[in-house]
């Protein structure tokens, strides 16, 4: 479409160099030659390559300067076609756009015509459709229109698949690559973004170790830059890491804490200290952070919760929990003898690992999914949760579906109540407060609901090549969350035929919500354990602020 | 028709094909086995089939005595029932046959007998009679206004009393139901076979129909801009809602009932193809409910918690009811049923008069059918499988005081209610038969 525009004041300038392609350079001409152009291609790319000299210089400019170069006259003339051409230019343009949709399929006269005139300009003219730059003003404002139509049909597409009540929750898309990522982001965070991104890193606890560790990377591989200060540039160093950790999944609680921590230690540093001992300093606060609040803390837990277990329980337990885990690995090591259930939920499966780890160590174990709970609270005596995190109104905050297992242990019929035991370490205690699971959530891709396993199962028979990255769990610290193989090829092979929501996004009003925290009233727990005793849930905001100003 | 029922899968559709050629007792132990393999499972496939099976029977019985009738719809009857004995639809169909037969032989005593007798005899009757007010597709009505026609004087207690007047007005409170017609009185000679056979027949249309008479109250449970969680993908309370999406705007979460009905589910959210086939390939094609301009918001179970707050009424279709108001439905009902009930959030039951059981469970455990581990834990687990205890529910059993409101065909009852519609509809005498 931009073509004619270079055309018109290429052809006039040409005609006096002596173009045999043109012998109607005449003044009087412009519009039907373009016309023309425009219906020939072949003709076009005759006179392109002679606007050669013409072209790289900006349009608009150059057009009339041409213009006034030759003939006085009908100067005007031209100037006047060419704003009429201009006009009628914009208007194709945008009726065409939105017919073709993409700019390169709707002028292909152009995208031959022009590499061979001005590679430079061709290549902005591609930079342009894509980064959304502005070469020339008036080529900028044609890919500008063009670019932005489109993205605000998506936007509005996006926004009626967004779920209204959690519309605050969005947000920005979760990062897909670490392409774009700020080139001051460490490799070793780099790394931990895509695996805390893929859940390969899941869990409260395990995000906020690994985090630290990647941080002390950091720091070990930090140097001061000249007339700066450590404990200045460092934080900023980090917030980076930071900033960019966040876009591939919101920081958790204990994160959040952790984080909170390390910049008040290294603000609190001596700018006088040398730059050696202040790294050290950070990197042992490092280590002693996670061993101090994490590792003992959980051995302090698991043993002190692993008491309330006796001979001939059952334990109910709700997704994996790494301390629940320890918990019940350290209870079935002294000897005790009781019967686990474990309730899991889609999408992540995440008790299938817990089951697999407690079943290897000899326990007995009985797994169900989130429609089972009502059976296998049944027989329950005792109920173990985890925690992402606890609010300072003592309401237990963690991975969705555990309010319903906390409240159908209290709920039972017979009005026998099952004791809910909550094992939380205090770097999962926060000041913020939660009534609903819909002001603080998080929104996880719903594409993760999409696919489920049966589908899967029953193609993966007649398709070996599909099946085999089923069975491959990536396991990590025993906390791996086994996503759902979701390989794009083999998705779309088979996506007519297996799971009718995998056109869900074209399907207006239907929308996939797929959030990953719920909030448990505190009413329905009767225990939390941490590192500093068992507590009724209403000593949160305490132990908070006793853990906190230590 | 071709019988082919070998080409077809097995299911209610090759069963209902292959019923008139194959001989009856072919045709008994086709149904028995195609229960015990739960190749019909669903409550309406299996009443279907039922109803139809016994049509075959009793036109095939080359008697009219109805004491052999129902020896006869006993035993097959009872063979059904320990097919499959949680399909409680099975027994409740073979039940209201017997019920009719019972009553066609009552009817003819009636003829034949004094008048004085009639009122001990018809004591079990009356609570019928009064049914028959709200039940338009029961044959009874018929009956009665046959009786009236006759000047047979048969108020015998303040119950028929009450209904009389009720009756007249009954036709026009459930338009597009049979309306009584004109009907052949019963002479003291007539066919009970041919009776009981229209009867039966009612039963099938009343199948039929029950879904849209459901839906029907639809509008007036429903308001706009109402949130509106469900469960599973039952048809009826598909229509229930696309009867209300029809002049309202609403919003509808979805929970998908993983692992034993999320394909379904799927489906009918998005309005793809049914993939289960018995369940909705008799149905014609509905819309979904987004092509109406509903919102449709697809949760895991496991959300349900944490949005329920947020919903305004949670509306839940069931396998079948209990004649103590509690109810058998898919598995993790119980656990919405609860998470309504601590919000506060009345939870509606739909449900056709048919799944209504006279049974009352002492045994909860009993109701409860346990499905296909290989769901919960595919077998890319196997190493698991091998060494934990899987466990996949199909049912739940959710007692009465977690449901707030039943809408049957008949209208809207309260739990606590339910028992008079289980008189109403069966003979104490079939309720163990």
């Amino acid at each position: 479409m931009t073509d004619p525009v270079d055309l018109a004041p290429a052809s006039s300038a040409a005609a006096p160099a002596s173009t045999p392609s043109q012998p109607t350079a005449t003044p009087s001409q412009p519009l039907p030659i373009r016309d023309s152009k425009s219906a020939t291609d072949p003709a076009q790319q005759d006179k392109k390559p002679k606007g050669k000299p013409a072209a790289p210089a900006t349009a608009s400019g150059d057009a009339v300067a041409a213009g006034g170069e030759k003939v006085l006259t009908p100067a005007e003339l031209k100037k006047k076609a060419k704003e009429e051409k201009a006009a009628r230019r914009a208007k194709e343009k945008l009726e065409r756009e939105s017919g073709a949709g993409a700019a390169g399929g709707s002028a292909p006269g152009g995208a031959q015509g022009r590499p061979p005139v001005t590679p430079k300009k061709d290549a902005a003219g591609g930079a342009s459709q894509k980064g959304q730059k502005a070469p020339p003003p008036r080529r900028g404002s044609g890919p500008g229109i063009v670019s932005h139509t489109p993205v605000v049909e998506q936007k509005k597409k996006k926004d009626d698949k967004k779920v209204a009540v959690f519309g605050h929750l969005y947000g920005q898309q979760r990062r897909t690559t670490i392409a774009g990522a700020a080139k001051e982001v460490h490799p070793a965070v780099l790394a931990l973004g895509l695996q805390l991104r893929d859940y390969v890193v899941c869990g409260s606890s395990a995000r906020c170790v690994a985090t630290l560790l990647a941080f002390k990377r950091v720091i070990e591989s930090y140097d001061t830059p000249p007339n700066n200060s450590l404990s200045r540039h460092l934080t900023t160093v980090l917030s980076h890491q930071i900033t960019y950790l966040s876009t591939c999944r919101p920081l958790s609680i204990s994160q959040g804490n952790a984080i909170r921590q390390l910049k008040l230690t290294i603000s609190s540093i001596d700018p006088s200290t040398p730059e050696a001992s202040a790294k050290t300093t950070l990197c042992e606060f490092i280590d002693g952070y996670i061993r101090e609040k994490i590792t003992v803390a959980d051995q302090v837990i698991a043993a002190s919760a692993a008491q309330k277990i006796q001979d001939g329980d059952v334990i109910v337990t709700f997704a994996g929990s790494s301390i629940v885990k320890q918990t019940l690995l350290l209870a079935h090591s002294e000897g005790k003898r009781f019967r686990v259930s474990i309730i899991d939920s889609r999408p992540l499966f995440e008790g299938k690992n817990l089951a697999r780890a407690l079943a290897n160590a000899g326990l007995d174990v009985q797994y169900s999914l989130m429609h089972g709970v009502s059976h296998a609270i049944k027989d329950a005596t005792k109920v173990f949760l985890g925690a992402h995190a606890m609010t300072s109104n003592g309401r237990l905050y963690s991975r969705v579906g555990t309010a319903l297992v906390a409240m159908s242990a209290k709920e039972r019929a017979g009005g026998v109540e099952v004791p809910v035991i909550v094992c939380c370490e205090t770097v999962k205690f926060t000041d913020r407060v939660a009534l609903d699971s819909i002001v603080v959530n998080e929104i996880a891709d719903a594409d993760e609901l999409v696919s489920n396993q049966l589908p899967q199962q029953v193609t993966g028979l007649a398709d070996p090549g599909a099946h085999t990255p089923a069975p491959v769990d990536p396991k990590k610290g025993g906390k791996a969350a086994p996503k759902e193989p979701t390989p794009a090829p083999s998705a779309s092979s088979r996506a007519s035929s297996t799971s009718p929501l995998t056109e869900w996004k074209d399907t207006s009003n239907l929308q996939l919500l797929n959030i990953m925290y719920d909030v448990t009233p505190a009413e329905y727990v009767d225990m939390v354990v941490t590192e500093m005793g068992s507590l009724p849930p209403s000593a949160v905001p305490i132990v908070h602020r006793m853990s906190t100003n230590m | 028709m071709p019988s082919t029922s070998v080409a077809l899968t097995p299911g209610l559709a090759s069963f209902l094909k292959s019923l008139n050629t194959n001989p009856i007792d072919t045709s008994i132990e086709n149904l028995v086995s195609l229960l015990k393999r739960r190749q019909i499972r669903h409550s309406r496939s299996c009443a279907t089939a039922t109803a139809y099976l016994l049509l075959r029977v009793i036109s095939a019985c080359r008697t009219s005595e109805p004491v052999k009738l129902i020896e006869r719809v006993q035993s097959v009857g009872r063979r059904l029932i320990a097919a499959q004995p949680r399909e409680m639809v099975v027994g409740n169909i073979v039940r209201r046959v017997l019920g009719l037969i019972r009553d066609e032989a009552e009817d003819d005593r009636d003829a034949e007998f004094a008048l004085s007798e009639a009122g001990s005899e018809s004591q079990p009757q009356t609570p019928r009679g009064f049914d028959d007010s709200s039940l338009p597709l029961d044959r009874d009505m018929l009956r009665t206004e046959a009786d009236r026609a006759a000047s047979r004087p048969p108020l015998t207690s303040m119950f028929s009393l009450l209904s009389h007047p009720v009756e007249d007005n009954s036709p026009a409170s459930t338009p597009g139901t049979q309306s009584p017609r004109g009907f052949p009185g019963h002479g003291p000679g007539k066919d009970v076979r041919a009776e009981v056979l229209e009867g039966i027949n009612e039963i099938i249309d009343e199948l039929d129909q029950v879904d849209d008479q459901i839906s029907s109250y639809a509008l007036e449970h429903i308001h706009s801009n109402e949130i509106i969680l469900t469960h599973t993908s039952s048809t009826t309370v598909q229509k229930f809602l696309l009867k209300a999406a029809s002049k309202r705007k609403f919003t509808v979460i979805h929970a998908e009932s993983f692992p034993n009905n999320h394909d379904a589910t799927h489906a009918t959210v998005s309005g793809a193809s049914p993939v289960d086939e018995e369940n909705l390939s008799f149905e014609a094609f509905q819309k979904p409910l987004i092509a109406l301009g509903i919102t449709v918001i697809l949760i895991p179970d496991s959300a349900v918690f944490a949005l329920m707050s947020r919903v305004n009424k949670v509306i839940l279709g069931t396998h079948s009811v209990l004649a103590n108001g509690g109810l058998v439905a898919a598995a993790g009902t119980r656990v919405i049923a609860r998470a309504a009930k601590v919000h506060q959030t009345p939870v509606v039951v739909v449900s056709g008069v048919y799944k209504l059981s006279p049974v009352y469970p002492f045994d909860f455990d009993s109701l409860i059918e346990y499905g296909d581990a290989s769901k919960v834990l595919p077998f890319e687990d196997g190493d698991l499988v091998d060494q934990i205890d899987v466990q996949n529910p199909l049912y739940d059993y959710v007692p009465a005081e977690l449901v707030d409101l039943y809408i049957t065909n008949l209208g809207g009852h309260a739990p606590s209610y339910l028992y008079r519609i289980v008189s109403d509809h069966y003979r104490k005498e079939d309720i163990s038969f």
